[in-house]
């Protein structure tokens, strides 16, 4: 055992990530281009959210859209209907997508191309928070019938959004949700979180959703 | 399933840092997790077998030093655990604090030669 010795390393393990991150963030802002992570548990209505902005944008700027799935193509497919760009990432069983991926998925689209990038990270609430994927803002969707617990239960996901968009909120009436209390909860973690009641359905409350975006974009 | 996908992020940080220093036999690897942290250290050990097969840390031993969430009082100053004291300072029961640590997930050491 003596042959042994202690080799101090004291490395983050997410330290790496975050300064590809940091380095993607910055090569975005040179080239104005606005790119938006957007995650949710599965099927919260990220597909469909991300379906409406580009129906309400499209005629105003360039997009392009970065599809993060573990195993198909379902969304990709989905999107591609709209005309346009559409980037499948597998992520090969992995739970959240990094900034190296997300990188290469851009690189894809092609930056000069582009205005406005959507990338629909994997549907999970507790790994893509851990995980800076170098975009320029962060949100988050928590639909109705998921419950207004949640900002309790997966606090990092809250703190760490720029905007809170709550969907679904058609179905309100069916389920026991309190919306005020969501709103209390997430501001407590996170005082500067914007917070969108939406229903990517019926379209209510998508026109302030996407004025936030026509703020960050430029062209 | 997040463990295994970040414990194999650390199996090639450690390889590489064993490569850059000439290193042949890594006898433990030491991990340190914030109480906080997303990464749950009974998870952790149930993965790291299989993040470990087939690598330069087949054998070696894990070990695992848990880091305490200690805040500091915005109020009066006092630092305290934070799950042991429920989120509130136990002098002044004040809910406004500072995060001292507990977020953390480092490599810490490994035992080598
Ligand atoms: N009632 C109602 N249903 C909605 C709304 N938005 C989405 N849905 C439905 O919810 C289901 C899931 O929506 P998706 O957009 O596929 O959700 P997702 O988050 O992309 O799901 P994954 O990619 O599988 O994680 C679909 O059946 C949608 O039609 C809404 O605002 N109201
Ligand atoms: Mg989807
Ligand atoms: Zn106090």
């Amino acid at each position: 055992m003596d042959k042994f010795k202690v080799i101090e390393i004291k490395e983050s393990v997410f330290e790496d990530n975050e300064r590809q991150a940091n380095l993607l963030r910055e090569k975005l802002e040179k080239e104005n281009v606005f790119l938006l992570n957007l995650m949710s548990s599965p099927g919260s209505g990220k597909t469909t959210t991300v379906l409406r902005t580009i129906e309400a944008l499209k005629d105003e700027m360039r997009i392009g859209v970065l599809e993060a799935d573990i195993d198909s193509d379902v969304d990709a497919h989905a999107v591609v209907q709209t005309g346009v760009e559409v980037i499948q990432l597998h992520t090969g069983g992995m739970c959240h997508l990094d900034a190296d991926m997300t990188k290469q998925g851009l690189l894809e689209l092609g930056t000069k191309e582009i205005d406005f990038a959507i990338l629909e990270n994997v549907g999970n609430l507790v790994c893509p928070a851990e995980f800076d994927t170098g975009a320029s803002k962060n949100a988050m969707i928590l639909s109705v019938p998921e419950g207004d617990d949640k900002p309790l239960k997966y606090p990092l996901m809250f703190s760490m959004v720029n905007v809170l968009l709550i969907n679904k909120i058609d179905t309100i009436d069916y389920f026991d949700f309190d919306l005020d209390a969501v709103k209390k909860r997430a501001k407590k973690l996170n005082p500067n979180i914007k917070i969108i009641p939406i229903s990517a359905k019926t379209g209510e409350g998508i026109n302030e959703w996407v004025d936030w975006i026509r703020t960050q974009v430029k062209k | 399933m997040h463990e295994l996908g970040v414990i194999i992020e650390v199996v090639k940080k450690v390889e590489s840092f064993a490569k850059k220093n000439r290193i042949v036999e890594i006898d433990t690897l030491v991990l340190q997790i914030g109480e906080l942290s997303s990464m749950v250290p009974k998870y952790v050990e149930a993965c790291y077998p299989a993040a470990v097969d087939g690598t330069l840390l087949q054998d070696t031993k894990l070990k695992i030093e848990i880091l305490p969430c200690n805040a500091i009082c915005k109020n009066c100053n006092k630092v305290f655990n934070l799950i042991e004291a429920q989120k509130k300072c136990p002098d002044c029961e004040s809910e406004e604090w500072d995060l001292l640590g507990g977020n953390e997930f480092l490599i810490k050491e490994i035992i080598a030669c």
